[in-house]
């Protein structure tokens, strides 16, 4: 259900400050830009660049606080703060959580 | 074309050909209206003389001095800074175009034909739903809300593309940069009004950018806005004490956005008010404040080459005497203004102004780029006030008033220049022979009834660009070369 994936205040609020239509901009633009940051952050985790894999992270969150999508806010929230995971579980469960958030809001956005 | 204007404290209104000035009418003469619909029609940009005299006095041949009366005309009444002088090829309208919710006629929006859409908010490529910032802005009130430049710094597109549709529904100009090394670039390269910026960014982060801002005497008064995700409270103390004004968490509320943006363009805008008022009450005194580090600026004191001139309004007593105080103090306006703009069009600096005289310097603190250098930056200024002050004159004959003239005297050679004065209050000066010479040499120019008078230095460096005739001055030495003065014709 795409409430409990994107808040739908937040959401609701940033369609009417922005425009409904910038707003699809807006998710497809996210749509192009997640995957390579979820690529870099699994880069990083090979290379062990702490540095590298926390700012992934913190654009993902930041991205995720911005369309309401809180759940996937907190996990790349958690990634940001925990330093260098000991495996890539969390990646792959916020890489997950990024497939059911951008098919909300796609949703969302077209409504 | 029919089109309206608004510009913070004043409007066009083209269709009425008409001028408020704070929402009052203003009187303003019909070329002095068609010169100023030109310029802000092409405010983006760079107008040279040569259109403006085309678009003004259609098919006429007619002298460039028509038109500097006309802007210092413009300049007096909506203020010096609203028309920029690009010393040899223009001028630049600078005021800021107002939201057009903020005017006072509906047809604000309609800009003219090749004008930039800075009057209404721009438009995203594709808008049909019309969201509430758009509306919120018909409450805003005219100062705050004025268009200004901003500059948003910030390597996460999503964040970028949205923090910039926010302030263009703001009805601001925005810029964008994805680095931090490519913001500082554009922030030397442009003017902008305020930055938003963010912590995290490759190449130059927002810290870095901050230290860079305050070690630029250019760059240091920007208002900045830091907006990030960053967490704790470490990170914004620290951006606060590296000079930015407020902190934004991302994401940003858009309420608090436009009041924090407001308030700190706010502040910027009266900046700029007292930084015009400084510069017109008292010219240079900024230079001090700033350090002097502008560019091309030669810090501190220093012996240097200079050219000075002195120039003197002849016969003030007799003028004062012959009408009313009013009159005359607003004619000792106008003429100090035609004697500035002499000045300034050829890279010079006023640095005194004592009402029916002015002194201005010619290669210190900033160098004169001018071909021939200092000592014919200043000849070619003195011809052009004696142009400025013939064609005034014919305006005051239109009224009935009385001619004005006047004398002036130019002289080359080292001085020491720089600021002297207390704490309190300073001046840029230049002391050393060429300014006694400069000022004996006005002095005898309105004995002699010879309009302009130079030194020899002054004369031997523009040998071949102007004829000139020696005279005799009582007081200079004749016996030097350097001292020895020439008329130049000027009539």
């Amino acid at each position: 259900m795409s409430q409990t994936v994107i808040d739908p205040h937040i959401f609701d609020e940033l369609q009417a400050t922005a425009g409904a239509d910038f707003v699809v901009e807006l998710v497809d633009t996210f749509a192009a830009e997640a995957p390579a940051l979820l690529a870099d952050m699994r880069h990083a985790f090979a290379d062990g660049a702490a540095e590298r894999f926390r700012r992934a992270a913190h654009t993902l969150k930041s991205n995720g606080s911005t369309f309401g999508a809180t759940r996937m806010a907190e996990m790349a929230r958690t990634l940001e703060l925990g330093g260098l995971p000991p495996n890539v579980n969390g990646v792959d469960a916020l890489a997950h959580e990024f497939e059911t958030t951008l098919a909300a809001l796609q949703r969302l956005a077209r409504a | 074309m029919s089109w309206n204007g608004g510009f913070g404290r004043f409007e066009i209104l083209t269709a009425e050909r008409r001028l408020q000035v704070d929402g009052k009418p203003v009187a303003l003469g019909s070329r002095a209206f068609d010169l100023l619909t030109a310029l802000a029609a092409r405010r983006d940009r760079l107008v040279t003389k040569d259109e403006l005299l085309d678009v003004v006095w259609p098919g006429l041949v007619v002298e460039e001095n028509n038109l500097q009366v006309q802007i210092s005309a413009l300049r007096k009444i909506l203020g010096a800074q609203t028309i920029a002088t690009v010393p040899g090829r223009g001028y630049q309208f600078t005021a800021a175009a107002a939201p057009a919710a903020t005017r006072g006629s509906p047809a604000a929006a309609g800009s003219p034909a090749g004008s930039p859409a800075a009057a209404a908010p721009p438009a995203s490529p594709t808008r049909a739903s019309a969201p509430q910032h758009a509306r919120g802005t018909e409450r805003s009130d005219a100062v705050a809300s004025r268009s200004s430049r901003l500059l948003v710094a910030d390597d996460n597109k999503v964040n970028r593309l949205l923090l910039t549709r926010s302030l263009e529904l703001m009805g601001h100009e925005v810029a964008s940069a994805d680095n931090g090394r490519t913001a500082l670039e554009k922030l030397r390269s442009e003017r902008f009004d305020l930055l938003l910026l963010d912590l995290e960014m490759p190449e130059v982060d927002g810290f870095d950018l901050l230290e860079k801002r305050a070690a630029d005497p250019a760059l240091r008064e920007l208002p900045v806005i830091v907006t990030s995700s960053l967490e704790g409270v470490a990170q914004i103390a620290r951006c606060i004490e590296l000079g930015a004004d407020d902190y934004l968490h991302k994401p940003v509320n858009p309420v608090l956005l436009k009041a924090r943006v407001d308030s700190s363009l706010e502040r910027k805008h009266l900046r700029d008010r007292q930084r015009e008022l400084i510069d017109r009450l008292a010219p240079g005194r900024r230079d001090l404040s700033e350090g002097l580090a502008a560019p091309g600026a030669a810090p501190g004191a220093q012996t240097a080459e200079v050219t000075l001139l002195v120039a003197q309004l002849r016969d003030v007593d007799a003028l004062a005497a012959s009408q009313s105080a009013h009159d005359t103090l607003e004619l000792l306006n106008n003429w100090t203004t035609l004697m500035m703009d002499a000045v300034e069009e050829r890279g010079g600096r006023v640095n005194r102004i004592a009402g029916d005289g002015i002194c201005a310097v010619f290669g210190a603190p900033h160098l004169v780029p001018a071909d021939g250098g200092a000592p014919w930056a200043a000849v070619r200024a003195a011809q052009e006030m004696f142009e400025l002050v013939a064609v005034f004159n014919t305006e005051r004959a239109a009224a009935g008033k009385a001619p004005i003239d006047l004398s002036v005297g130019i002289a080359s050679g080292e001085v020491l220049a720089g600021y002297a004065g207390t704490t309190r209050r300073a001046a840029y000066v230049c002391v050393g022979a060429p300014m006694r010479r400069a000022m004996l040499l006005e002095a005898a120019a309105t004995q002699r009834g010879s309009s302009l008078l130079i030194d020899g230095a002054t004369r031997a460096a523009v040998s071949g660009r102007v004829a000139t005739e020696s005279a005799e001055v009582p007081g200079l030495p004749v016996d030097t070369a350097i001292a020895t003065a020439y008329a130049i014709r000027v009539r």
